[in-house]
């Protein structure tokens, strides 16, 4: 790896090692955002080892069991022989709940969401695939061969519209996205720039499923985009792309209000675009560095980003789930606004705020009733219901740690102690009465 | 008072009204202050209907008799034959049947030429742009119905009502800093399940579940916002209960999601909850290739939920009271691509159901020679139309709100 000197000003590694600098809180902020949701164990190792050998753990690649890979395998040969998108679905869902790799899935997602493609116009299981392990090959890579692929990727061609992009007809659809959404973001380009743009990817074009050069429909002509002109082709736009200044801001921006916090200021987003640009766009060093950041464990960072409809489902699920029925869980995450592999257009999922609303603060509350007392999604960790055994303090506390990674204050850990006096039955019984209360409060909903 | 009526009242009577923060959650809650003393107009209801991708204005409403029509549509035009004329030179796309309808009976008024200055050519934008009614402005924080609500909650806040249905999201239009305007998908959906506890654990759990959202947070924070909207779902989901037996009708809606989303509507107003103002959205309309048959299709299930609407407001003496809108965030270019389909344009034209008679056509209708890059341009400002609605119908001063006077048409 080239020398890249360490970072400054708002990057500047936090230090863990001070005294009260590591808790359960720090360590639940750093699980809850590079992963979907955490297990008892993975809480545990994250108090006990520290932030580097957390953030080490989450961005070096771990050995996956055995039954994973088995499980992983079935599923993905159960989607190519059905060519039903909804159990492609369900093998990424399985994915992000199972895995020992849980960052490589939330990147993953982070680009999907980016690059959001939707099967709704592909049709194509082994194309959505294809793009999903492009995404998975270079997600935590280098971005430049991330942006490159995806401008051949079989799926986005069809998404975009690449085979009415001819010669005496451009279609504008992908040399638009690539500025407005994948690169640069709005203002940062001309219509003009898109128009030869489009010219310059004419005859990109999909046959019998692989990319393919149609050279009879690409425009030889000179096209001038940012105010430089030649014979274009769509790698030579892609590479403009990159070298303009607004990508590393866009990019930032885009890392910032996923990972570290919604609304990130001019300042912030110099700070992480000079990183992006530091490492060439490598992204698993930029990774580390904000994970690892003063600003990441800042106070204007904690508690503010409203979980996902898959944080908040998949992450309940791999903190309290010992098996899991998919199909219920990937309709209900449809239903909550988030459904993999069809995302509601090319400008992916807005997040924050939009999540929310009254129909899906209710799914929202319906889930936790399911999960906490029901089966009907999932049966609970043996790990969970031994946490039934002792007195009301006790029971609390320890659910209060696992699912809102101690960010109690008194007045409310009373009222869950209360709660939890209060209902009648067995010690299990009670215990299922302040998970659902506890899986249904506003603060659940962050992290 | 009807039956409905008095059920409803009693719910709230025993539901009681939770308040908190600045604005008290209300979502359809304020029947019980709002029927009295509200004057009949104060009970004029707005539905809009967002036709998102951009509609194809010019097969839309068809300029048959134009040669430069056939021109630039070859592949693509409506042929003159089919085209149902409302005059020597234009007609509309023969799936509108109902449409024309309505235009017959003096209901329907179309305005012609919409659009607004240096059109942006990127769905998120312009619809950004149509929603906020800020051009200039880059990253919207809140949108034009949104600031109305506002308005109308700090001198009346019984009429602060509005519901958004069947979008995934809460439309631009209607996000305000203060205001929560709820999404709805289906009234199914809209209510809590019971779970395995025990009936005695139920609801000792739900009694909590609603102390503890109801709690004060830090102004502005994300906590205080789960926190409100938390309160107000569990609210509005105790007093929709009772609605879906009450509704009674003869005219029968086409099985489209547009007609469910329109006969919910009529539910809801027949069951004389306070909701004024009403979005709900039809996609599809991002035409860039094939699309005839498409765009065809979405004629029909527009016209189709539309007339039966019609008909059922009609039916239960509400259609005086709905003014109902269509509007798009572009319409496409002028000229056909070479995929049978059109590109992202610049003006084009909208629907209003007129409760007033007038009928007709408004604005002047495009020159399809006299182009800015291939798009036709606008006559009519759309914040004129906006202010229409806002004036002349809601009655909610709209130059505040749209940052600028803006004459109404009048359509209303």
């Amino acid at each position: 790896m080239p020398n890249v000197p360490p970072p400054d000003g708002l990057l500047k590694p936090y230090d863990a090692t001070r005294d009260g600098a590591w808790t359960i809180r720090e360590a639940t902020h750093l699980l809850g955002r590079s992963q979907f949701g955490y297990t008892p164990d993975e809480l545990e190792q994250a108090v006990t080892g520290g932030l580097n050998a957390t953030v080490d753990r989450l961005i070096a690649t771990q050995p996956e069991s055995a039954e994973f890979r088995q499980a992983e395998e079935a599923l993905r040969k159960t989607a190519f022989a059905t060519g039903e998108i909804a159990d492609l679905k369900i093998w990424w869902l399985y994915r992000m709940w199972a895995t020992a790799n849980p960052l490589a899935e939330k990147v993953a997602l982070f680009w999907h969401n980016h690059f959001a493609t939707s099967n709704d116009k592909v049709r194509s299981i082994p194309q959505m695939l294809a793009q999903n392990e492009l995404i998975r090959t270079h997600g935590l890579g280098s971005f430049k061969s991330l942006l490159h692929g995806m401008s051949r990727d079989t799926a986005m061609l069809v998404w975009l519209d690449g085979n009415a992009n001819r010669k005496r007809h451009p279609n504008e659809n992908f040399a638009r996205e690539i500025m407005e959404l994948f690169a640069l973001g709005v203002g940062n380009y001309t219509e003009k720039d898109i128009q030869e743009a489009a010219r310059a990817f004419s005859g990109w074009h999909v046959r019998e499923g692989a990319f393919w050069f149609n050279q009879l429909q690409h425009d030889e002509s000179t096209k001038t985009v940012f105010g430089k002109s030649g014979n274009f082709d769509g790698a030579a736009i892609v590479d403009l792309c990159l070298e303009q200044p607004a990508c590393a801001r866009f990019l930032g921006m885009k890392l910032l209000k996923t990972f570290v916090c919604p609304d990130p200021s001019t300042e912030q987003i110099d700070a992480v675009a000079a990183r992006i640009r530091a490492h060439d766009y490598n992204m698993s060093p930029v990774m580390r560095e904000l994970f690892s950041s003063q600003l990441f464990f800042g106070a204007s960072c904690r508690r503010n980003v409203i979980k996902s409809p898959l944080d908040l489902v998949v992450g309940s699920l791999r903190s309290l789930a010992a098996t899991v029925k998919w199909p219920p869980v990937a309709r209900l995450l449809a239903n909550l606004g988030q459904d993999v592999f069809e995302p509601p257009s090319v400008k992916g999922w807005e997040g924050g705020r939009l999540w929310i609303n009254s129909s899906s603060i209710l799914l929202r509350t319906n889930f936790a009733t399911e999960l906490a007392s029901g089966d009907q999604i999932a049966t609970l960790r043996t790990a969970i219901l031994d946490m039934a055994a002792g007195a009301s303090d006790a029971v609390a506390t320890q659910i209060e740690k696992l699912l809102l990674g101690g960010h109690t204050d008194a007045a409310l850990h009373s009222e869950i102690v209360t709660h939890h006096q209060r209902v009648e039955g067995s010690a299990e019984q009670k215990l299922r009465s302040i998970l659902q209360l506890v899986m249904s409060l506003p603060e659940f909903q962050l992290q | 008072m009807t039956t409905t009526r008095r059920d409803f009242l009693q719910l709230l009577g025993t539901a009681g009204i939770v308040s908190l923060g600045a604005i008290p959650p209300q979502f359809l809650a304020r029947a019980a202050h709002a029927a009295p003393g509200i004057a009949a107009r104060d009970k004029r209801v707005l539905v809009l209907i967002q036709l998102a991708g951009g509609n194809d204005g010019l097969n839309t409403l068809v300029p048959f008799a134009d040669p430069a029509y056939e021109k630039a549509r070859p592949g693509i035009g409506i042929p003159k034959g089919q085209v149902l004329k409302l005059n020597d030179s234009v007609g509309l796309h023969p799936g509108l049947s109902g449409m024309r309808e309505l235009y017959d009976e003096g209901k329907l008024a179309i305005v012609q030429g919409v659009g607004y200055p240096n059109p942006d050519r990127s769905h998120f934008r312009s619809m950004d742009i149509w929603q906020s009614a800020q051009p200039l402005n880059e990253t919207p924080r809140d949108g034009w119905l949104g600031r109305a609500l506002e308005w109308q909650f700090d001198r009346q806040p019984a009429l602060a009502e509005a519901l958004s249905l069947g979008t995934d999201k809460l439309p631009l239009a209607f996000v305000s800093t203060r205001v929560n305007v709820p999404t709805l998908r289906r009234l199914e959906e809209f209510q809590l399940v019971d779970g395995q506890a025990s009936a005695a654990n139920r609801n000792l759990t739900r009694a909590a579940q609603r102390q503890l959202a109801d709690l004060p947070a830090a102004n502005g924070s994300e906590l205080n916002f789960l926190r409100r909207a938390t309160t107000t779902a569990l609210t509005s989901a105790e007093r929709l209960k009772s609605l879906s037996s009450s509704y009674r009708t003869t005219v029968s809606y086409p099985g489209t999601s547009l007609a469910n989303k329109l006969k919910l509507i009529a539910q809801m107003l027949t069951a004389d909850l306070p909701a004024r103002i009403f979005v709900v959205s039809l996609d599809g309309f991002d035409t860039h290739s094939q699309q005839l048959p498409g765009h065809a299709a979405l004629m029909a299930e527009l016209s189709g939920a539309i007339r039966a609407f019609e008909q059922d407001l009609v039916e239960h003496k509400l259609s005086d009271r709905v003014l109902l809108a269509t509007y798009s965030e572009f319409g496409r270019r002028v000229a056909e691509n070479g995929s049978l389909g059109t590109d992202h344009g610049a003006a084009s034209m909208l629907f209003a159901v007129t409760p007033s008679g007038k009928s007709g056509l408004y604005g002047k209708y495009p020159n399809l020679t006299d182009l800015t890059d291939g798009d036709l341009k606008f006559n009519v400002d759309f914040r004129s139309v906006y202010a229409t609605m806002l004036d002349k119908w809601l009655e909610i001063p709209s130059a505040g709100i749209l940052g600028g006077d803006f004459s109404p048409i009048p359509i209303v």
